[in-house]
């Protein structure tokens, strides 16, 4: 029988007993509720549940936005459930890499810019980071975008340049919440044959939360959710 | 009256629940515009009970007399009461001598005394004894029965404790002498006159306390009914040439001329805080329309009008303005009162002598203040209320548009702008339109708007060429703030524009005061040069209308060994309506020691022309105000003589009472008539050895010798009260200064707090990218800290054109001068970058807000 310790080892998300509850006024909502997850390096996870049933929840949980109520968390070999404010600070810029539904694109800085942000925030020299975003716009087909102000994108656009934002520090996860929400059929395709890419191609550990079943045909691990719980039953979205 | 009903119930449902849901924000907004009404309602109401009192003083000082008789520079013989009443035009005469007195023994208060012939006065001048139980009613004939019978203001027996049947001892220019008190002034009529502060003797009495025998200051008539004014025009032409025959209110109008002037002026200043509030209320109805656009597409798609959305909007600007109204009227009930005390203070040192006991609230300044805070309020409101009108109801359907408001060019703004500017010079070189700056003031208003409008570009420039330079010196958060400014367009814009507003003021004031003071210096130094100075006691407050006896003038002439004396004499005259001083100086003495400012003419020709009595100079002022200029003909008549003289050049002079025409003393006594000193400088010869020591030997034997009959103080002294005076005037124009400062500061913190709060999404992806709490935090304040430079540097820049209107337009219409130009660089460099820290700290709420929200909520938009 394998170890706690070794589980924690081989595991890049290692969750037990996780839990976080909301105060709303006076009532608490739970969003969810004594969750325990492994999930190995170079999986991409679909995380799949209807609304409210604690994805985002617990997304955020793995990304370093929100702290547990109760429970323990690992990701990447970061115990997430102590790491003092710059630690946690420290983990999103360079462990994480995160893609939302609305893309969240800075709207006064270029696609460039925008792909650098990670990168200038983390502190790295601006020349090395200026050409790895080109490289990444190349790679995603931006490059004759990458002047333009998010104002002048398609969806599509948008959530590629939010993409290679994601990606400009080399983090080992990428965690994306709906990312193809708001997009067409076909753009969400290609969205998700991008991150299909990334997991296959790149090797990185790709999460993605979403309520469709767009991405079913990518993932090589599904988590189904209900009401805050990890569902051991399939998904019926 | 369905659609009234129909149009409150949905502003209540749609805009103050909304407002109720950002309470803060409201609250901020109506705190900075009741902070701008309550200055403006303040400042009006102040300077009108100062007015009022003084109109109200003049009036029944003035009586209900239709001419007035009087002596130009001198006064009436008596004889012409008798010969006044043989013309047939004429109905009642009434002798009347005025004086400034005071109870001798103590510092007192100086007070009114008017002398008067209480039986040939009763058509003139109303006034009442307070009856009491024991008296019959007839005390006023003890004035005439009783030698040195006083009867006194209420305001004056309450400060001294007096009462019918005290004796007191009063002092005036020429002695003292014991009066007793038979009775006090019921409330109206002259009791009215100078709050209260007044004495009422008999005539006789009078003249005998002042050594005036047979002489009155003027005559009051009354014409019969049927005169025509054929008839007193022949009635005129019958009176010798040194009598004029003038209206009662001569004195009233020029009075209230220069405290509407001071009103005008402290208007317009106190208006400045409420125009740096207009910009708070636009600010939040813009993020109101922008925040709502979704709801403005959806109402519009449900079938709701354009005009209806166009008006929500307005009303909100409106309900602004009118809670923000009564919400000053509290803050004004404080405010009031500093500024009545302080103002009425500065009137009564400047102008006139006003005694302000209580507040008059006058209707007409109350609606005026309700209706400029309202209409700045809702005028704010417009541009945002003309952005609500224009959503599309197609937008509710729009994703991708949901939130976003439509930018307004910045080049349209910058063009606008520029414009505005353009007219600035020119409006400024225009005379001025119902005897007000009217042209300068709008230059003003236009320069502001001019100004605020170049803001976005400004912030544009700044952020564009500021931000890869401060990211390589200050890091990313330096360089977001500074893209964030460049493309946030005129929402960051508005707050950028109050702070232009309020620095521009700032600095133009700091500039103009400072050139004031030190031209105000120079002039001090120069012109009222002179180690002691010597008066007839009383001699100002009267207007030296009583020379300095010939006895003590003999005695002044035997320091002629020790000093050069320059003796003067002062003459209160009018120019057509304008009052001046015809101020005769022994010029020989005077250009050994000191000087005037000169301004036109060549000094050094002027000089000996001026001595050798070829002509006189004359103030800035007096040739603003009568068009007189180098070359024209002064005319006057001064007593007896009448002077014509060409004028030869023009001098800078800060009294502030009017005008002032320089001539040589010993030319006039040589070609007009001999007059005598009603004042001395005296210059002491040796100025090698120990000056301050020759100054007080001499100082301390005049006082020994004529201490009781003289003012005498030392120049240093008297230069150093001027500059206290002066200091003290502007000390009002401080703290509504201050005021605008602070509202600017309330602008520059909502305005953050509001771009944090509509930016929560944009800072927590910042958050899940990589950024810390350091580097968001350090962002805002990096933001601040653009708006406050660029707001700094415009309104510096702004400020420095405002000093020049302010100096060259708005005073010389206004006061009839200027002032040498000079900017006070110290006092710029020491507060400058205060109000940068104060605008840095205004940041602090804002701060505050980051992450009010917790990140997270970026996962569940949905």
């Amino acid at each position: 029988m394998e170890t706690e310790k070794e589980h924690r080892t081989k595991s890049v998300i290692h969750a037990r007993h996780l839990t976080r509850i909301y105060k709303m006024g006076d009532s608490e909502v739970v969003g969810i509720d004594d969750v325990n997850l492994d999930i190995a390096p170079g999986e991409l996870v679909v995380l799949k549940g209807d609304s409210g049933s604690g994805k985002s929840t617990l997304l955020s949980l793995i990304a370093g936005l929100d702290r547990p109520t109760h429970g323990h968390l690992t990701v990447a070999d970061h115990d997430l459930t102590d790491t003092t404010s710059s630690g946690l600070t420290y983990f999103r810029r360079a462990v994480v890499g995160m893609v939302f539904q609305s893309f969240n694109l800075m709207p006064t800085l270029s696609v460039l810019e925008n792909a650098c942000l990670p990168g200038l925030l983390a502190g790295n020299p601006p020349d090395r980071i200026k050409s790895k975003a080109m490289e990444l716009l190349d790679w995603l087909g931006l490059s004759a975008r990458m002047n333009h102000l998010p104002a002048q994108l398609s969806g599509g656009e948008m959530q590629r340049t939010a993409i290679a934002r994601a990606l400009i520090n080399d983090p080992e996860i990428i965690l994306a919440d709906e990312p193809t929400g708001n997009l067409d059929s076909r753009n969400g395709r290609i969205v998700v044959e991008l991150f299909a890419q990334l997991n296959h191609k790149w090797n990185r550990t790709v999460m993605i939360a979403t309520h469709s079943n767009i991405a079913d045909s990518a993932a090589t691990v599904t988590v189904c959710l209900k009401d805050g719980k990890i569902d051991g039953q399939p998904c019926d979205i | 009256m369905r659609h009234i009903g129909f149009f409150f119930r949905f502003f209540i449902r749609f805009s103050l629940r909304n407002m109720k849901k950002h309470l803060g924000r409201a609250l901020t907004v109506l705190l900075g515009i009741a902070l701008g009404a309550a200055v403006f309602t303040s400042v009006r109401l102040s300077i009108h009970a100062a007015l009022d009192s003084f109109t109200q003083s003049m009036d029944v000082i003035a009586g209900s007399a239709d001419r007035v008789l009087v002596q130009p520079g001198g006064r009436v013989p008596e004889e012409w009461v008798s010969k006044l009443l043989k013309f047939s035009a004429v109905r009642e005469v009434s002798p009347v001598l005025t004086t400034y007195v005071r109870l001798a023994g103590k510092q007192s208060e100086p007070f009114l005394l008017i002398g008067i012939d209480p039986l040939m006065d009763r058509g003139f001048h109303k006034w009442q004894i307070l009856q009491h139980a024991n008296q019959d009613g007839k005390s006023w004939l003890e004035l005439i029965q009783k030698p040195s019978s006083l009867i006194i203001g209420k305001s004056l027996a309450e400060k001294y404790a007096l009462g019918r049947g005290d004796h007191v001892f009063i002092e005036s220019t020429r002695q003292t002498d014991e009066f007793n008190i038979v009775g006090i002034l019921s409330p109206g009529g002259l009791a009215a006159a100078e709050g209260g502060m007044i004495g009422l003797t008999d005539i006789a009495t009078f003249q005998e306390f002042t050594r005036l025998y047979g002489w009155v200051d003027r005559i009051d008539i009354k014409f019969e009914p049927n005169a025509e004014s054929k008839d007193i025009d022949k009635f005129r032409k019958m009176l010798p040439d040194n009598l004029r025959l003038g209206p009662p209110s001569a004195a009233k109008e020029s009075g209230q001329g220069l405290i509407r002037s001071y009103q005008l002026n402290l208007s317009i200043l106190s208006f400045a805080s409420l125009f740096v509030g207009m910009f708070l209320v636009y600010s939040l109805v813009a993020l109101n329309a922008a925040s709502r656009r979704r709801e403005l597409a959806i109402l519009r798609a449900v079938g709701a009008s354009p005009y209806l959305l166009f008006m929500v909007f307005l009303a909100e600007g409106a309900l602004f303005g009118v809670l923000g109204w009564l919400t000053a009227l509290p803050i004004s009930t404080i405010l009031v009162k500093y500024l009545l005390k302080g103002v009425s203070r500065t009137i009564s040192l400047l102008f006139v002598k006003v005694h302000v006991e209580t507040l008059s609230l006058s209707p007409w300044e109350i609606l005026l203040s309700f209706a400029v805070t309202v209409f700045t309020s809702s005028v704010s409101a417009l541009q945002p209320a003309w952005e609500a009108m224009q959503v599309p109801p197609n937008e509710a359907l729009e994703i991708s548009r949901h939130g976003r408001m439509r930018k307004t060019s910045v080049r349209k703004l910058l063009i606008v702008g520029v414009g505005c500017l353009v007219l600035v010079v020119p409006l400024s070189l225009l005379p001025k339109i119902l005897n007000m700056p009217l042209p300068g003031y709008l230059a003003i208003l236009l320069l502001f708007t001019g100004f605020s409008l170049l803001a976005p570009w400004g912030l544009q420039r700044t952020g564009h060429a500021l931000s890869p330079i401060l990211h390589r010196f200050a890091g990313i958060p330096a360089y977001l703030a500074g893209r964030y400014v460049r493309d946030s367009g005129t929402r960051t814009a508005v707050s950028v524009g109050a702070l232009i507003t309020a620095v521009a003021l700032f600095a133009s004031l700091v500039i103009m005061i400072h050139s004031f003071r030190s031209t105000v210096e120079l002039w001090a130094d120069q012109t009222v040069s002179g180690d002691v100075f010597v008066a007839a006691k009383m001699g100002q407050i009267n207007q030296f209308r009583y020379p300095i006896s010939p006895a003590v003038v003999m005695g002044l002439k035997e320091f002629k060994n020790r000093a050069d004396l320059v003796p003067s004499r002062r003459f209160y005259l009018r120019y057509n309506r304008f009052p001046y001083e015809f101020e005769l100086l022994y010029l020989k003495n005077f250009f050994l020691h000191g000087d005037f400012v000169w301004l036109k003419g060549n000094p050094d020709r002027v000089r000996t022309l001026l001595t050798q009595g070829k002509g006189v100079v004359i103030s800035e002022v007096f040739s603003n105000r009568t068009g007189l200029t180098v070359g024209d003909i002064f005319r006057a008549r001064i007593q007896s003589s009448r002077v014509s003289l060409p004028v030869l050049g023009i001098i800078r002079d800060y009294r502030t009472q009017g005008g002032v025409v320089f001539y040589s003393l010993s030319q006039f006594n040589t070609r007009y008539h001999d007059v005598q000193w009603s004042g001395c400088r005296i210059f002491i010869k040796d100025r090698t050895h120990d000056h301050e020591a020759a100054v007080m030997s001499v100082k301390n034997d005049i006082v020994k010798r004529w201490g009781d009959k003289l003012d005498i103080v030392s120049g240093n002294d008297l230069r150093k009260t001027i500059l206290k005076v002066f200091d003290e005037t502007f000390a009002i124009t401080t703290v509504l200064l201050l005021i605008a400062l602070g509202i600017a500061a309330l602008g520059i913190a909502t305005t953050l707090t509001v771009l944090v709060l509509e930016r929560t999404k944009q800072l927590n992806t910042l958050y899940a990218v990589g950024a810390g709490f350091g580097q968001i935090r350090s962002m805002i304040l990096w933001e601040a800290a653009f708006m406050a430079v660029v707001g700094e540097v415009a309104g510096v820049l702004c400020g420095f054109i405002l000093s020049y209107i302010l100096v060259y337009v708005i005073n010389r219409q206004s006061f009839g001068w200027t002032f040498l130009y000079a900017v006070d660089w110290r006092a710029l460099a020491m507060s400058l970058p205060l109000i940068i820290l104060a605008a840095l700290a205004a940041a602090y709420p804002a701060v505050k807000m980051v992450f009010r929200e917790s990140p997270a909520t970026l996962l569940r938009e949905n």
